[in-house]
């Protein structure tokens, strides 16, 4: 094809015309595939929305929404099921100390692997990433197994249980953390610590005053994934959540198994809101570049 | 230097001990568990067996679920890949602006847990609701089609989540690839799928098969789309542990079920290294 246009001048601009013509009509379906794989990504989410005002109507004794919607209310967002917001609740404070303690343990993590010298570090660095490799559903026997070895020979009763619930989601969630640090860290330049050395600077300040402000949109792109692991999980909370304070997720796949409570995808709607208002600030902060470098997917 | 070095590498110590710590832990427990009986009430027995692992090999039915899962995985893999290859070139070769709007609205939808997504798909395929109205109408639903408890609706909820991990992965492949090779190909005369099939296609390989392996191991352990939208019919992996774990109290079995798929994905897992290392010393020859 490419030697026929090379050769045939004659012809040459009726076929760099048809090119442009193909070109364009290859540049349409593209976008064409990309909005249809955009819709199949937004769809349930859409549905779900939709279904939030959907007034709903029973069948026996079991609730039903529809999409598209069979009129317009408001009604569940305001009488929202008072267990389903104490659920949000205990995810939001779940999620946040894990957050906090993922960015505490794993930004010390990554300065130690990118700054320290010592042997074996390329393996350090693979084992730290173990906990994202193994299954959740393996991680959520596994750790309620643990809990169970470990009352069995000490006092402490970690299965159902908030703390023990905590530990198994930082334990998945510190490795977002020491990636997406260890990446700023890497793309630093070592000189800039050594002028603020040379200039007088102490070790601590040096790193108060230029690598944390440089490493910080690293450090915030990990602690979004590290939120985001622990706030959707059910996988691992479903064997060790606690009975007395079931997170969100745990609670939305109960509801979804047995009785549909029909104030969800109002609730959800709102979680959506708020995790969308999340990202635009993210963006304006540190860039969605960041937060991509950080972790890639999330995995449920 | 070499002192700082060392001061650097003492703050790994905390986080080692603690990551490492739980992982030996839990890894220890578990798979010691998986080698011993289950005695019935929760009551592991005291001897070592093989036992529980023979019992995989030769119950039909955990075969039968192994292959369930694999097959699967990677039919859910292949689909999403031609889903998302071409979306996260195209997203990598237009303007930043765009492309970041676009990955900024995806990352926001994996904040919605799956259940919920998991939800929408159950009220969008419900059997009254007016998409499968109009399926039916076109011919193109059976009667009695029932969206939950269909491999249909486990494979739609499998390539839903893989979808959006896939493509902001591929994003970054992509963007790895500078874009002047392809336009010094284009200058020599390539036509755009030639560039597409001799430049971006190898170029882009290690980034994409270590990618696919990834979505792989997610999806041979993905649960809570196959037990919402499975019914209970379609038993994957992933399902038995939880079953055998919460239903019938089997330790030893769910343990060594979920050593089973452990092995898997470790497997997987080297598979990937070796692929990669393989292909990566040919995409540098052509860079």
């Amino acid at each position: 094809m490419s030697a026929l246009v090379a050769t045939d001048t004659a012809s040459l601009p009726r076929t760099a015309a048809r090119r442009q013509m193909r070109l364009r009509w290859g540049r349409l379906a593209a976008w064409a595939w990309l909005g249809f794989v955009f819709l199949f990504i937004y769809a349930p989410i859409i549905v779900v929305i939709g279904a939030s005002v959907d007034p709903g109507h029973y069948v026996v004794t079991r609730a039903f929404l529809q999409f598209p919607p069979q009129g317009f209310t408001l009604h569940w967002y305001v009488n929202v099921a008072p267990a389903l917001w104490a659920s949000i609740f205990v995810s939001l404070k779940l999620a946040a100390s894990v957050t906090i303690g993922a960015v505490l343990l794993g930004t010390p993590a990554a300065l130690g692997l990118v700054r320290g010298t010592f042997p074996g570090r390329n393996l350090v660095a693979t084992l730290f990433r173990v906990p994202l490799q193994i299954p959740f559903i393996v991680t959520g026997v596994a750790f309620l197994q643990a809990f169970y070895a470990v009352a069995s020979v000490s006092p402490l009763r970690l299965q159902g249980s908030i703390t023990g619930l905590f530990l198994a989601h930082l334990f998945v969630a510190t490795p977002y953390v020491i990636s997406a640090a260890g990446t700023a860290l890497a793309q630093l330049s070592p000189r800039l610590d050594e002028a603020a050395l040379s200039l007088g600077a102490s070790r601590w300040r040096t790193f108060r005053r230029i690598t944390l402000p440089l490493i910080l949109p690293g450090i915030f792109g990990g602690a979004m994934f590290a939120f985001l692991v622990s706030f959707t999980d059910v996988t691992i909370a479903l064997f060790l959540a606690p009975q007395e304070a079931i997170t969100f997720p745990v609670w939305v796949f109960g509801s979804i198994q047995n009785d549909l409570e029909t104030s969800l995808p109002a609730v959800s709607t709102m979680v959506f809101v708020a995790s969308a208002l999340i990202v635009v600030v993210l963006q304006r902060l540190v860039g969605m570049e960041t937060v991509l470098r950080s972790g890639g997917g999330a995995k449920n | 230097m070499r002192a700082a070095g060392r001061f650097w590498g003492l703050l790994l110590i905390p986080p080692a001990l603690f990551s490492g710590g739980l992982l030996l832990l839990t890894q220890i427990v578990f798979l010691s568990a998986s080698f011993h009986a289950d005695e019935g009430l929760g009551v592991a027995g005291q001897a070592f067996t093989w036992e529980n692992y023979q019992q995989v090999w030769r119950d039909p039915e955990y075969l039968q679920s192994l292959g369930l899962t694999l097959r699967l995985a990677a039919l859910v893999v292949l689909v999403t890949l031609v889903m998302t290859w071409p979306v996260a070139y195209l997203l990598s070769r237009t303007s930043p602006r765009i492309a970041m709007v676009l990955i900024a609205a995806i990352i926001a939808t994996s904040f919605v847990t799956l259940p919920i997504k998991t939800l929408g798909m159950v009220i969008l395929f419900a059997t009254d609701g007016a998409l499968m109205r109009s399926l039916r109408a076109l011919g193109l639903a059976d009667a009695h089609f029932r969206f939950v408890g269909s491999f249909f609706a486990v494979a739609v909820g499998y390539t839903h989540l893989a979808i959006s991990f896939m493509v902001t992965m591929l994003f970054s492949v992509f963007q790895a690839i500078p874009q002047r090779l392809e336009e010094a190909a284009t200058i020599h005369g390539a036509t755009r799928l030639r560039v597409l099939w001799r430049v971006v296609l190898p170029l882009s390989l290690p980034g994409t098969v270590s990618a696919t392996l990834v979505l792989f191991n997610l999806l041979t352990g993905a649960f809570v789309s196959a037990v919402l939208l499975g019914g209970g019919k379609i038993l994957t992996l992933s399902l038995l542990i939880q079953r055998s774990l919460i239903l019938f109290n089997e330790y030893g079995m769910a343990a060594a079920l979920a050593g089973v798929l452990l092995l898997l994905v470790l497997l997987v897992n080297i598979v990937s290294v070796v692929a990669v290392s393989r292909l990566t010393p040919a995409a540098r020859v052509i860079a």
